[in-house]
């Protein structure tokens, strides 16, 4: 699905973010990818959703070279990658099911948008993508008086209805309690594998990507540390991954310290809010 | 190290000190030169010519002229007035938002919903910029122009009468509303756009999704708030011949009818607290929802 | 999908749930017939306009050009400009004293209410003054605000006489209102907090003002006095209407006898200068906040 070859990203002329990542995404695969914060996890997704232009490299979306596209051909491309955000990135003053049908706007005139926000169009898709993900209640609700679980979930909604051929997840747990966490990687997960749809996940918790996710992808300083099936992952790998890490930090990913416990991937493994 | 540490430390407070006096030196300086230059003297104000001209001017205010004769006559500017401010705003709203969109620094040619599209190929940029400087600049001159030379040229371009005064208004508050527009859309939290973008929304649907749902309360108070001071403009445009109220104004001073003057001025006092009590109550309803 | 194919009725059960928008809708409404109301109030012919007006205009434009740039004449300008200037800048001190010497006896909670004076059991005689003083100081503010700069220019230019010196005096006078409404927001919005710690301290209510309340309103009182100093810079190219000296006076003369070229000089002449001004008071806010 996805084909990088040395993609390359640098921000201010020396900040590398993201540095010759070369590999390959097959259709309907689960992939996570994690590592420390500053790993250019979110840069990586940015140029895989085709919002940043890389400075270097190639990026092939199936067989097409996204590489010079632009106007109508670009949101084309992008119509076919559906990205949930960590911060959700949902207009505030819009009511839940513009937010939700936004994920149609690529495939709308933009009379027809305009219209509806008047005459919302194709409420069913908006209904049943909130119904699975469990808040049909709240189709009117205006988006900023939901709870943050509830905004991410509209979120997730509005990449339903976008039906996409790729979902890219940008850390999207790492604002909502633990039990929901596990119900939205499994439902993203579930839904990737029912729907052959492509799914890539950066993840701040261990455990989730090792416990959900048939491939797993380290990433460090804009370089791909290791690309592996979970039971492949090592203790040791994830200790050079995070290493040098503050303990805050560590203990938020889930991973041991020095002083933890050294079952790793079981440990104290949640965001603490 | 200690040593050059203790010798470059004072003299850097000291050139810092002696900066300190250079500013307020020269703030002494343009203040002093401006009273010169205005020519201001307060003496004047407690001479006793300049008491007895105020004394006259509030006395012979007292009482206002309220004649049911006079009162009805001002119905018709009064009405003349309410309705040249609103078209006014009007036209402004009209120049301004078109303007506006495309003085936008995010909708034209920087930001998030570009990087893609001017990284690929960097001559786009210039062919964005361009647009978005001609409308900026167009805007400045728009509004460094004030509404009183707007007007007197517009009486010369198409007569005397509120028309004038209606056009005079729409261009410099045009100026303002597009200028101030275009600050509010740069305002406006750049994510949701970014999400909006990735689903492959157009840049038109992604302003009517993204950019107009947070902006517009903002739009809808500044706009209130212009209305209220084309109210106030009003007395100006009256001076040179473009109608309302402050035409009456102008012709009451002219035959030192005090008493005149002090209703004009009254109603004038009561349209913009009218208009100011209503702008308080659109505001909270609209920032409400 | 079973599950999305029992959620379509569903759907549609929900759409008869919709909120009611009738709020956008009657605004819409509303505005729509203000300004057919206005459009015809103020004598807009749209037809003759959209055919006679941009020839009307354009060749009133043409007629300015070339602008007159003999050297006597520049100088002249450059003259008037310093002039109004120099108007802007004493007008714009002078309201900012008259409002900073006000703004502390309008502002409720220095005055009577808050936590200040939570715990005081002054005696009713006391409270009644404050009040009293409180609300002389409020209205007074209020009517210098209300009455129009324009106005308030013919009322000195009548009492001290022709020149720039009424019109430092319209635009002190109306700005000391609007700027006493600003700063007195100011000090209602300022933090609670470092207050009520003073006042834990023992410090007298002039120690809490310069300790806690000054500090965090002063820069915003300057950020306010520069923002209308910007508006300060137009009015008072337009006080010159009333003979209040200036680049308005030389505009007002040079329109009245068809002097168009000298017209044009004037007019960038007022565009440099009000450009500058902004230019100027965005720096120095930037530099303060």
């Amino acid at each position: 699905m996805y084909r990088l070859e040395n993609l390359r990203k640098v921000f201010d002329g020396d900040l590398v973010a993201v540095d010759d990542v070369s590999m390959k995404v097959d259709p309907g695969e689960q992939v996570a990818v994690i590592g420390p914060s500053g790993a250019g996890k979110t840069t990586l997704f940015r140029l895989l959703n085709l919002t940043l232009c890389p400075d270097g490299g190639r990026l092939w979306l199936g067989d097409l070279d996204v590489g010079r596209l632009h106007g109508r051909a670009l949101r084309a491309a992008r119509r076919r990658i559906g990205t949930i955000y960590q911060q959700h990135n949902l207009v505030p003053r819009l009511s839940v099911v513009h937010n939700v049908l936004a994920g149609r706007l690529g495939a709308w005139s933009g009379w027809r948008a305009v219209w509806s926000l008047f005459r919302p169009q194709e409420l069913e898709a908006a209904h049943a993508a909130l119904t699975q993900v469990g808040i049909p209640e709240k189709l009117y609700a205006r988006t900023d008086e939901l709870s943050g679980g509830q905004q991410q979930r509209v979120a997730i909604a509005r990449v339903l209805v976008q039906e996409p051929e790729i979902i890219l997840a940008d850390e999207p747990v790492a604002s909502v309690d633990p039990n929901l966490a596990h119900a939205i990687v499994r439902l993203l997960v579930e839904i990737s594998r029912s729907s052959g749809k492509t799914l890539l996940m950066n993840l701040h918790s261990v455990e989730l990507a090792l416990a959900y996710f048939p491939r797993v992808i380290g990433f460090r300083g804009g370089k791909i540390e290791f690309d592996r099936p979970p039971v492949d992952v090592t203790e040791e790998m994830l200790g050079r991954l995070y290493a040098g890490i503050s303990r805050s930090e560590a203990e938020e990913a889930g991973i041991p310290t020095p002083h933890d416990s050294p079952l790793i991937c079981y440990g104290p493994l949640f965001p603490r809010k | 190290m200690t040593h050059r540490l203790s010798a470059t430390a004072p003299s850097f407070r000291e050139s810092k000190r002696a900066l300190h006096w250079l500013f307020f030196g020269g703030l002494l300086l343009v203040f002093l030169g401006s009273a010169r230059l205005a020519q201001v003297d307060p003496g004047v104000l407690l001479d006793a010519r300049a008491r007895a001209n105020f004394l006259r001017f509030f006395a012979g205010a007292f009482p206002p002229d309220l004649s049911s004769q006079f009162l009805q006559f001002l119905i018709r500017p009064t009405l003349e007035t309410i309705q040249i401010s609103i078209l006014g705003t009007a036209i402004a709203v009209a120049i301004g938002f078109p303007l506006a969109l495309l003085g936008t620094a995010t909708l034209a040619y920087r930001g998030v919903l570009h990087a893609r599209e001017v990284g690929a190929a960097p001559s786009r940029r210039v062919v964005r910029f361009l647009p978005y400087a001609a409308s900026r600049a167009l805007l400045s001159a728009f509004r460094s122009i004030p509404e009183f030379v707007w007007a007197f040229m517009f009486v010369r371009a198409v007569g005397l009468g509120p028309f004038p005064g209606v056009l005079a208004i729409g261009v410099a508050y045009g100026g303002m509303i597009g200028k101030v527009y275009s600050e509010i859309l740069e305002a406006v939290d750049p994510q949701p756009l970014e999400a909006l973008q990735a689903t492959g929304a157009s840049r038109w649907q992604i302003f009517a999704y993204g950019f107009l749902p947070q902006a517009y309360p903002n739009f809808v108070s500044y706009t209130l708030y212009r209305w209220e001071c084309a109210i106030r403009a009003s007395a100006v445009m009256g001076l040179v011949g473009a109608g309302g109220l402050g035409q009456q104004i102008e012709i009451s001073m002219r035959m030192f009818d005090f008493h005149q003057m002090f209703t004009l001025v009254g109603i004038l006092f009561g349209l913009v607290g009218a208009v100011d009590w209503l702008s308080a109550r659109i505001r909270r309803r609209v920032f409400a929802r | 999908m079973p599950r999305v194919q029992s959620s379509i009725a569903d759907a549609h059960s929900v759409v008869g749930r919709q909120p009611r928008r009738w709020f956008p809708l009657a605004m819409a409404a509303a505005v729509v017939t203000l300004v057919w109301w206005s459009a015809r109030g103020a004598e807009v012919d749209l037809p003759l306009l959209l055919r006679d007006g941009p020839q009307a205009m354009l060749s009133y434009a043409g007629k300015l050009f070339p602008p007159d740039l003999r050297p006597e004449f520049l100088l002249d300008t450059a003259f008037g400009a310093l002039e109004t200037l120099a108007i802007s800048i004493m007008g714009s001190l002078l309201a900012t004293l008259l409002a900073f010497g006000a703004v502390f006896f309008a502002s409720a909670n220095l005055m009577y209410a808050g936590v200040l004076f939570e715990r005081e059991a002054a005696g009713r005689v006391r409270r009644g003054l404050r009040l009293s003083l409180y609300l002389g100081a409020k209205s007074l503010l209020n009517l210098l605000r209300t009455i129009p700069d324009i106005v308030w220019a013919t009322v000195f230019v009548f009492a001290v006489g022709l020149g720039p010196f009424p019109g430092v005096l319209a635009l002190g006078v109306h700005n000391g209102g609007v700027l006493g409404k600003l700063f007195g927001e100011v000090l209602e919005n300022v933090d609670r907090r470092p207050i009520e710690a003073l006042q834990a301290t023992g410090a007298t209510r002039f120690q809490i003002l310069i300790y806690g309340i000054l500090p965090q309103a002063l820069p915003q009182f300057l950020a306010y006095a520069l923002y209308r100093w910007e508006v300060n810079i137009r009015a008072a190219a337009m006080l010159g209407l009333v003979g209040a000296g200036g680049l308005g006076q030389r505009i007002h003369i040079a329109i009245s006898l068809f002097l168009e070229h000298q017209l044009l000089t004037l007019l960038l002449a007022i565009y440099v200068i009000v450009t500058a001004v902004d230019y100027l008071s965005a720096y120095l806010r930037r530099l303060i906040i």
